[in-house]
């Protein structure tokens, strides 16, 4: 026999059950009919909690039970369990869960092939029912039974009449609605039964949302006796919630697996209720791992990693999962480094069973970074000279030499501007210009970007004059502003928060609006035409929530209220706060921005929601890139440069046998369309025919337009940026039919490449022959020589036509080529 | 890639080739003599007309005889189809099918602005603040057009959401995505030179070079590994398979031309643009598309109310509008086909100093016509000035449940915004339920 000690679970919270029970060693083998297949073999038991109290409202207990293998790992094996109480008229099972009867202690065992556990359970209070609290206790069931969501009684209308808040994050308004509002009609303490509140939420009369409790179910009991007891808010002094506790936190698990979340609630009195079955659970990576509403975690075909967020009455905690793939590389290959980004992005790969793909090849890499890093594709000559240099550190001095390039100035406004929401619509045309024009500038002298947010953040003045106020200008309220500046710098999306408590987050009404109180004086003026002067007006310490009464004090969200003594204007104190070096968000968002804008996905996604349900897929990166930034003064530049000359970075976007499915780690570069702005440009580039643009000088990129509405049935068609939104999700890649027509047909591109000052033209006219056409060609589209693939193609086509159409209808192959379209 | 997936294989393509000459659309409409178009119609489609600039409910709809002549206007009652529905004489044509309307006379919201009424009254949902009159997408709530683009199975040839002659002010798929965006046709049916753009090969290109095309194409990009596509390249090509398709599709090829309808039909219609994108949206609906928006613009008569809506507006939509009711009938598609005719908001009772009205959102009609709505019914009512509603408010989330669950798609479905938001599609609105037969 083996005994389980308590140093074993010392990591377990302290005040929490004392758990463990008894435990037995055996060969599950040999006690299981069923072979391993199904059931682990497992040497250990643990039971949570380790001993049960069922007292007041609290009559239900999940349990879960962890089975330790032979090689120390965990694997829930709940569902394989039998329980059985001893004394059935004190308690009763049903499966996993244990639900009080009458007074009085008794055991469960729990077993498991002939592994079994007792558990003490002791039932308390059960002959007189505890006086009901009403936001403790019944609110949470309206969370449980989906009445109080959002497509319900918690939407804003309400539904039927009946209104609830959302996730009931207002229990002083659900009790008004339930006792109050509708001449009471919703209740009827006389005869409990013949409430509607009970008559409908049991179906017995007609309900448009069905039978969401059953009639002998303890959520209804809860609810009659709070009838009983003539609808009390609750005593005075009730221990009231003050956080969620999850088990297990963290569990690696096998592909196709099953896992219990055991949810329990902790009250300010230090008590503790299982909520296992009435929170709410959602997964990030839902084709790795989803929980259902009772808290069991299934994994699917797919390794990877998922944060299962565990919701209960605005508190909330997460699981995280590993799924490895199921046969690693043994032994692990040592790998080659370029720098710490490699290192950390390997050990995560091992801990997987990943490999990463091979190193992409020169031309892959060079067009690779020309796209992503300045959007703009690498001409035929750099191309060649890139491809002959014997040079072992020529792909350092290419990166050097792209971020220095002026394009990279215009590129990156490109991306802030759609982020920050440089919308000509809003902005008029001087506002977009001015903005625009003054991003260009930060990026052009990579101005640290702690400080030009600062400079952002406190601007006043003149829309026509100074570029960054209007920033304020394209959010129209106070609630606006207050969501684009925390979305956009502090990936913080506290908008949620605007009308109810953060379903996934700790953030309330208090947050968001403590946050609004830095631009509750923002002012804008009208000067003449469309130029306007935005301006603060004195100091807000406080502000009025919204279509209440409530009044909060200004303060940034986790920071303290605005000093009293604070006199003009609150936003550079605003501005100093969310830059500060450990701010926990700022240089975190940024860095997090700049992986997915190289690698295809955040290490934390999508980008910008940061929080902490929503944990990095490399936490240790994510935090070396943050340190690294802030380490740096805050130069993005010197990140991107860090990326780029990793090996990760780098690596083919051809997958291996173990990377295949890995879209969370890197193990693979991630083929990406180019955006619109991008793939217009390189199609003039290709053609040699520039876009023209109304009102804009012959010539000008797509990427340098400052105006989002510059007319472009292309933009409009591949994706640009709406900027309505702050955030980069303006910005969509998602395939459409108008797209693929448009490559196939339209007589803009067929003009391109017949024009007579194109490409092909000036080629045919240098009296080029075929394979030089279609090298040039290719170098141009694709920044490469042409490969057999390529060559055979071109010898068709020029085999059966005039070298001019064959040229041209190559070229016109080529637009429409994967490898053209597609950054790889 | 499979670039002819309808079983037009590259032989098919050199047999219709050697016709020679033809552009690659007629090639196929001469293929579609063989081919047989026996599926059977059950989904019901919508014709969804949107005035823009705001529909004077008081000269059109809903008529008040007995109000004072500032109020009650130039154009005098006309009697129709159905006793007791009342219409004014612009509509001499409308008025043979009141049979086959139904006049929601009661719509009401309360934003003036024309751009947020459009957005209202596209997608039964306010944008908030802001200005909302770009041409452009602009959606904070999905256009009902988008909905229905969600809801549909899309493996027709043709796209389920167009919008004809031009994009739609808040027609946009909004938190959808651009997939739920409508097919735009840029052109005007009724100009001698409307063609769809991007739909036919471009000009000098002949079918010869096409397929030429076409094979270098399907050769370049096919893939040899498989997973190295990635899953983007994967997406893209499904759309270039769709895009064929309908590049291949003699039904939906046909659907686009106008000319081949006898030319008696098309003047019925009148050749007016919203006579022709009417008779083109019948087209389309009939072949395959379930939504299609139709844009007629120039409303707004702050000036001169009555010359613009006689001389100008109204008699182009009373022939189209009722030439499409009839030729739906004929046809046995009006039982299948919604047909809706909405405005950002109506205009004021009282005739202004320039002989116009003014915005007037608290109060306006709609109608509607076909896909299971009771002909010869009126909903609602107005007071007797037409400016405020007395009986049966019909909210815009009303009206977009009303046609969503007129076209079989449950108006409280639950989709999620970009920030997981749930919303309802018709935001708590409820079908009139009182119009369907």
């Amino acid at each position: 026999m083996r005994f389980f000690s308590q140093s074993r679970v010392e990591h377990r919270p302290p005040v929490a059950y004392v758990f463990l029970a008894i435990v037995f060693y055996s060969s599950i083998l040999s006690a299981n009919e069923n072979p391993a297949t199904l059931h682990p073999s497992v040497d250990v038991l643990i039971v949570e909690p380790a001993s049960v109290v069922l007292h007041g409202s609290n009559r239900q207990q999940q349990l879960l039970v962890t089975g330790t293998t032979h090689s120390g790992q965990s694997v829930d094996v709940t569902r394989f369990c039998k329980f059985e109480s001893s004394d059935a008229k004190i308690v009763e099972t049903s499966e996993s869960v244990v639900r009080g009867v009458k007074d009085g202690k008794t055991t469960v065992r729990v077993s498991y092939g002939i592994l079994t556990a007792d558990v003490p359970v002791q039932v308390q209070g059960f002959a007189t029912y505890p006086p009901v609290h009403f936001a403790n206790d019944v609110v949470p069931l309206f969370s449980k039974h989906g009445c109080n969501s959002g497509g319900c009684h918690g939407k804003a209308s309400g539904q039927n009449g009946f209104k609830l808040s959302v996730f009931g994050f207002d229990p002083v308004a659900d009790y008004d609605a339930l006792v109050r509002e509708a001449r009471g009609r919703r209740i009827f303490a006389a005869s409990p039964e013949n409430s509607l509140l009970i008559l409908k939420a049991t179906g017995r009369i007609a309900h448009g949302g069905g039978r969401r409790i059953a009639v002998d179910s303890l959520d209804a009991e809860v609810v009659r006796q709070w009838l009983l007891q003539g609808t009390p808010v609750g005593m005075p002094g009730t221990a009231t919630l003050t956080s969620i506790r999850v088990s297990p936190s963290e569990r690696v698990l096998g592909l196709k697996s099953e896992q219990q979340i055991l949810t329990t609630a902790v009250y300010s009195d230090g008590s503790l209720r299982d909520v296992t079955a009435a929170a709410g659970y959602s997964s990030n990576a839902s084709q790795v791992a989803e929980a259902d509403a009772r808290g069991r975690v299934r994994t699917g075909a797919t390794p990877g990693e998922a944060a299962i967020t565990v919701h209960y009455m605005g508190q909330v905690a997460a699981v995280r999962l590993q799924v490895p793939r199921p046969d690693s590389p043994s032994p692990y290959p040592s790998l080659p480094t370029n720098n710490k980004i490699d290192e950390l992005v390997w050990s995560k790969l091992r801990t997987m069973g990943i490999l990463p793909s091979d190193l992409a090849d020169d031309a892959t890499f060079l067009r690779r970074v020309y796209l992503n890093a300045i959007g703009t594709l690498p001409k035929p000559d750099e191309v060649r000279a890139f491809l002959a240099d014997r040079e072992p550190d020529k792909r350092k001095k290419a990166i050097d030499k792209i971020l220095d390039r002026p394009e990279h100035a215009t590129f990156w406004a490109m991306k802030w501007a759609d982020i920050l929401l440089v919308n000509r619509d809003k902005l008029g045309d001087r506002g977009a210009f001015e903005m625009h024009r003054w991003l260009v500038e930060q990026m052009s002298r990579n101005r640290p970007y702690d400080e030009w947010v600062r400079e952002l953040i406190s601007s006043s003045g003149s829309s026509h004059k100074i570029g960054p106020v209007n920033f304020y200008r394209a959010s129209a309220t106070t609630e606006e502003v207050t969501r684009a500046v925390s979305q956009a710098f502090l990936g913080v999306r506290l908008e949620c928060a605007q009308c109810h408590h953060h379903p996934f987050e700790k953030w309330g009404q208090d947050d968001f609006y403590g946050l609004a109180g830095f631009f509750g004086g923002l002012q804008r003026k009208k000067l003449s035409g469309d130029e306007e002067l935005v301006h603060q007006v004195g100091n807000s310490l406080t502000i009025k929530v919204s279509g209440t009464e409530r009044v909060v004090s200004t303060r940034p969200p986790g920071g303290s209220n605005l000093a009293a003594d604070a006199s003009g204007d609150p936003r550079p104190t605003l501005a100093a706060w969310i830059t500060k070096h450990d701010n926990p968000w700022f240089a975190r968002l940024a860095v997090n921005r700049l992986w997915k804008h190289y690698l295809g996905r955040g290490l934390v996604e999508p980008e910008d929601d940061l929080r902490s349900t929503n944990p990095a897929t490399n936490e240790p990166l994510l935090k070396f890139l943050t340190r690294t930034l802030v380490e740096n003064h805050f130069d993005l530049k010197a990140i991107s440069r860090l990326i780029l000359n990793s090996r990760t970075y780098q690596l083919s976007s051809v997958p291996n046998a173990t990377n295949k499915d890995d879209e969370q780690y890197g193990s693979h570069y991630r083929v990406r369309r180019l955006p619109a702005e991008v793939l217009l440009d390189a199609i003039c580039t290709v053609t040699d025919v520039p876009e023209s643009f109304p009102g804009r000088p012959r010539g000008t990129r797509a990427i340098d337009l400052w105006d989002n509405r510059a007319p472009s049935y292309f933009l409009d068609i591949f994706g640009r940026s709406e900027r309505l939104s702050p955030c980069e999700c303006g910005r969509t890649s998602e395939p459409t039919m108008a797209q693929c027509l448009h490559l196939l047909n339209a007589p803009e591109i067929e003009a391109k490449l017949a024009s007579k000052s194109g490409r092909v033209e000036s080629l045919i006219a240098a009296g080029k022959k075929p394979d030089d056409i279609v090298d040039e060609v290719c170098l141009a589209a694709l920044g490469r020589l042409p490969g057999d693939k390529e060559k055979a193609i071109a010898r068709k086509l020029f085999a059966t036509t005039s070298q001019r159409e064959a040229a041209q209808d190559f070229l016109w192959t080529l637009l429409n080529s994967h490898d053209f379209l597609f950054s790889r | 890639m499979n670039a002819f997936c309808d079983g037009v294989d590259r032989r098919g393509f050199l047999r219709l080739g050697s016709v020679g000459g033809l552009a690659l659309g007629q090639m196929l409409q001469l293929q579609s003599a063989n081919a047989s178009s026996t599926v059977k119609k059950k989904d019901v489609n919508c014709i969804f007309i949107f005035i823009l600039g705001g529909m004077p409910h008081h000269d059109m709809w809903d008529y008040k005889a007995d109000a004072p002549a500032e109020i009650r206007g130039d154009f005098k009652p006309i009697k129709t189809a159905v006793p007791g529905i009342g219409l004014t004489d612009l509509l001499p044509h409308t008025a043979k099918v009141t049979d086959q309307l139904a006049i929601m006379r009661s719509l009401t919201h309360g934003d003036s602005d024309h751009g947020r009424g459009y957005h209202i009254m596209m997608t039964g949902n306010t944008p908030g603040p802001g200005d909302f009159n770009s041409t452009k997408n602009n959606n904070v709530h999905p256009s009902i057009g988008s909905m229905v683009a969600r809801m549909t199975d899309s493996s027709k040839s043709l796209p389920p959401y167009l919008s004809v002659p031009c994009f739609l002010r808040s027609g946009g798929p909004a938190f959808l995505g651009p997939s739920c965006s409508p097919f735009v046709i840029e052109s005007d049916p009724a100009s001698p030179d409307f063609n769809v753009r991007d739909v036919v090969l471009p000009e000098g290109i002949g079918s010869d070079r096409a397929i030429r095309r076409q094979d270098a194409l399907r050769e370049i990009n096919r893939l040899e590994r498989g997973l190295e596509a990635g899953r983007d390249v994967r997406a893209l090509d499904t759309f270039y398979d769709k895009a064929f398709r309908l590049m291949t599709s003699p039904a939906a090829k046909e659907a686009f031309d106008l000319r081949r309808e006898k030319s008696t039909l098309r003047e019925g219609y009148g050749m007016t643009s919203i006579g022709q994108c009417c008779l083109l949206s019948r087209r389309l609906v009939e072949a395959g598309s379930r939504f299609v928006s139709v844009e007629n613009g120039h409303w707004d008569t702050h000036r001169e109310n009555t010359k613009s809506l006689r001389d100008l507006l109204v008699p182009g939509l009373d022939r189209a509008l009722s030439a499409l009711i009839g030729d739906l009938k004929d046809r046995g598609l009006l039982d299948s086909t919604l047909v809706v005719v909405t405005s950002e908001f109506g205009r004021t009772p009282r005739i202004n100093t320039m002989a116009g009205r003014d915005h007037w959102p608290q109060a306006f009609s709609i109608v509607m016509a076909g896909g299971g709505i009771k002909g010869g019914t009126v909903v609602g009512a107005t007071d007797k000035i037409g400016a405020s509603v007395t009986d049966r408010p019909i909210t815009p989330p009303d009206m977009t449940a009303t046609i969503l669950h007129a076209l079989g798609i449950d108006p409280t479905t639950t989709v999620h915004t970009a920030t997981g938001r749930p919303v309802e599609l018709a935001m708590g609105g409820k079908p009139v339920l009182e119009l369907f037969a």
